[in-house]
């Protein structure tokens, strides 16, 4: 059980180098992290896993940028929702591993019927600890309720959930126990946190029967 | 005025918090200020009156908060959604927790620069350099208010 930051984005898009976010993640107590973008040899320290990011308006687009031979090569694929009829089409395409953003989705945009889309294609939804840290007053209290309302559906559904700091530098990072705090904002236990922490690796590699090869 | 005694005091929990970005000097009152208002917009002016969060001491890159024991959980968590002090970009990393500021003391270490501080050009801009154990390296860089800050590590900076 690898204990994941599902999401870092270190320089040039934020201001820490990948190896010293490494770094910190290790002394946070992660055992590896997803980096978006270039992401080089890592000798030492945690695992590091290549991620990238799909921002695209239509079910189209997103088709189009899975083809792009920096997604294919990607580890984890990542999809930012967006309108209801876009997020229960994208947890149905099969190169995408993870729904994020959903905090800056309107209310219901991932409803039921996209949860039990993303529970029978393991398909994750990304909670983004950055909302809480960044943001303050009825901005951080809509993403709470999202976020409280995206458990609740993964209670009922049984989808994959993933936990990312969404940092840009190693101020944005924060250790297991701030995580597992700052979650319990909007009533994820304990168990949950773990479960969700270490879910990247079922994810991109799912459980499924032994197929005979030649 | 007689002091209470011990038995009818308040019982409280002690907080140590390390202050990133390293070498940063924290002014006490601008530490307080910041976990203040980040403890105040998250739990709320009731809950916070009731921890009564306060910081006892800020030197060598370590905050300890005191609060009303049983409140610790909450205050750590509001400790994780500080970004700024005095404006400058920051984050508090909880160590520890303990009944006495005296078992926190023995937590702390001091995490100073391991060597002179050097000076390199990166762009268009010339950045200070310390260098932290580790491998890690800082670049701060040179001017008045508001520098950039970069987090690299030594193998970083050799390959530019």
């Amino acid at each position: 059980m690898k204990i994941t930051d599902a999401c870092i984005h270190p320089y040039p898009a934020g201001d820490s180098t990948l190896a010293r976010m490494a770094l910190e993640a290790a002394g946070l107590g992660f055992d590896s992290i997803v980096a978006i973008g270039d992401v080089g040899h890592q000798s030492s320290g945690p695992e590091v896993l290549r991620g990238a990011v799909i921002g695209a308006a239509s079910l189209k687009e997103v088709l189009r940028q899975v083809r792009d031979p920096a997604v294919r090569g990607a580890d984890v694929v990542y999809v930012n929702a967006g309108e209801i009829s876009f997020n229960r089409a994208i947890v149905s395409v099969k190169e995408v591993h993870v729904v994020r953003n959903i905090h800056a989705t309107r209310r219901n945009a991932f409803d039921h019927v996209a949860a039990r889309t993303a529970a029978e294609r393991g398909v994750g939804v990304d909670i983004s600890m950055a909302p809480i840290i960044q943001l303050r007053g009825t901005k951080r209290q809509r993403a709470l309720q999202r976020y409280a309302d995206i458990l609740s559906l993964q209670r009922r559904y049984g989808f994959g959930l993933t936990i990312s700091s969404d940092a840009r530098s190693i101020l944005g990072q924060r250790s297991v126990r701030d995580v597992r705090g700052l979650c319990a904002l909007f009533g994820m236990t304990g168990a949950e946190v773990s479960e969700a922490l270490s879910s990247v690796g079922r994810l991109t590699e799912p459980h499924r029967p032994v197929r005979v090869v030649g | 005025m007689k002091p209470r005694p011990p038995a009818m005091r308040a019982k409280r929990r002690y907080i140590l918090a390390r202050i990133l970005p390293y070498g940063v000097t924290m002014d006490q009152k601008q530490v307080y200020l910041s976990v203040i208002e980040a403890a105040t917009s998250l739990w709320g002016d009731a809950a916070v009156g009731f921890a009564q969060p306060a910081v006892v001491f800020c030197d060598a890159g370590y905050a300890v908060v005191r609060c009303r024991r049983g409140t610790e959980k909450d205050i750590a968590t509001a400790l994780a959604t500080v970004n700024a002090i005095a404006d400058e970009r920051a984050a508090l990393r909880t160590v520890a927790t303990s009944g006495t500021i005296h078992a926190l003391r023995r937590r702390i270490k001091p995490i100073r620069p391991l060597s002179e501080a050097g000076e390199v050009k990166f762009g268009e801009n010339y950045f200070t350099v310390y260098r932290y154990p580790r491998h890690k390296v800082d670049l701060v860089e040179k001017g008045i208010k508001h520098q950039k800050s970069l987090f690299f590590t030594e193998a970083d900076l050799e390959e530019r």
